[in-house]
């Protein structure tokens, strides 16, 4: 399961979305400046407030980094 | 082997890479994303011909119109580590240890948001301390934020506050605010922004996560602490110029000295535009503008030496 938390105007989380699309792999997308319990488990989950946070099945990647993304997607397989 | 790599995706290498496609110049722009520094605002509202567009739709435009240019190689996730003078050019490797071969280069490097160096900042980075206010902004919903710096990236990070933070103040290092009057009226009429004259942050303290910034007026020596979860530094930029360090001659402050009319380098074979020059002024469209003359310069050069 993959899950990115963005912002509405957060250009990264825009391009991490962007990457995860073009690998053509799915992963749920929330916004946190809608919804404060999502806000809550990513600051839980990673440790600080920045967007963007993705969790690629429990690997917490926070900004984007594409080398960090291929990695988790690579050891998850 | 390449006639001309161009080094940079944002307005002065897109502008470059455009005119040349188009002089049918053998080229390659090698770049990590698109758009640069622009990405980051909110909303560009001088960019000529686009009364209004976000930086990121900005930078989607960019790559759109130099993707329907069908005489260019374009590659992306790319950060240029290397330039080495050979014989016949110069070789260029990126990040991954990819070696391209050119005779000609233009640096379209830009610039990197500066950090303030002070105690605390690493620490609470994204627990706190933020670089991105268009990012970073909606997390302080109902928190008191400050905004470190009022210049236009300053005033814009409290623009990108406004509908979220409760308080928001400036610490400003001068008796004046450098941002573009523009922004300074939109913030007069909002009470929660308060705006700290001669005031510099000199630590950020908080257990997990910020919870203050200790400051000093600059002029009295008057000491305080203020109660925030958000610090956004927005203190200006610094040329992201260590790549030609070696190779071209740079200035007191890290940025490329160029000739103004023709933005070469003092390296022949190299030329250089945008934020990463000593250009006086750094603006989408002047970097655009000096990205285009250095291609034409360029173009002059080949033709010369061909």
């Amino acid at each position: 399961m993959i899950t990115v938390y963005s912002t509405t105007f957060c250009p990264y989380c825009k391009m991490a979305k962007e990457y995860l699309t073009q690998k053509g792999v799915p992963f749920k997308d929330i916004n946190v400046q809608e919804d404060d319990q999502a806000a809550a488990d990513m600051i839980r989950k990673s440790g600080q407030m920045g967007v963007p946070v993705l969790d690629i099945n429990n690997t917490i990647i926070v900004g984007f980094d594409r080398a960090a993304i291929d990695e988790a997607l690579a050891s998850d397989k | 082997m390449y006639d001309l790599i161009i080094i940079g995706g944002g307005p002065a290498g897109v502008g470059a890479g455009i005119y040349a496609s188009r002089k049918r110049i053998k080229t390659l722009l090698l770049t990590d994303t698109f758009g640069g520094q622009s990405i980051n605002s909110a909303l560009i509202e001088n960019f000529v011909g686009f009364e209004k567009i976000s930086g990121f739709d900005f930078a989607q435009t960019l790559e759109k119109h130099l993707r329907t240019q069908d005489h260019i190689d374009v590659v992306t996730g790319a950060l240029a580590q290397a330039i080495q003078k050979t014989p016949q050019g110069f070789v260029v490797t990126d990040q991954a240890g990819k070696t391209y071969e050119t005779h000609t280069v233009l640096v379209t490097v830009g610039s990197s948001y500066r950090k303030l160096d002070v105690p605390g900042e690493a620490q609470f980075e994204g627990k706190g301390v933020f670089y991105c206010s268009i990012c970073d902004a909606p997390l302080m919903k109902g928190k008191e934020a400050a905004v470190i710096g009022g210049g236009n990236s300053g005033l814009e990070a409290v623009i990108d506050l406004l509908p979220y933070a409760t308080k928001i103040y400036v610490l400003n290092r001068s008796d004046v605010l450098k941002g573009d009057p523009v922004y300074q009226e939109r913030i007069a009429k909002e009470s929660k922004v308060q705006i700290l004259m001669h005031t510099a942050p000199e630590s950020f303290a908080g257990s997990q996560f910020l919870e203050s910034i200790a400051w000093k007026n600059t002029q009295t020596g008057e000491t305080g602490f203020l109660p925030v979860s958000g610090a956004f530094v927005e203190i200006g930029y610094i040329p992201n110029t260590s790549l030609v360090q070696d190779v071209v001659t740079l200035n007191e402050r890290k940025q490329i000295v160029v000739d103004h009319k023709t933005q070469q380098t003092s390296c022949p074979g190299i030329w250089a535009a945008g934020d990463g020059t000593d250009a006086l002024y750094h603006q989408i469209n002047t970097a655009m503008g000096d990205g285009v003359k250095a291609v034409l310069n360029i173009y002059e050069y080949l033709n010369k030496v061909q």
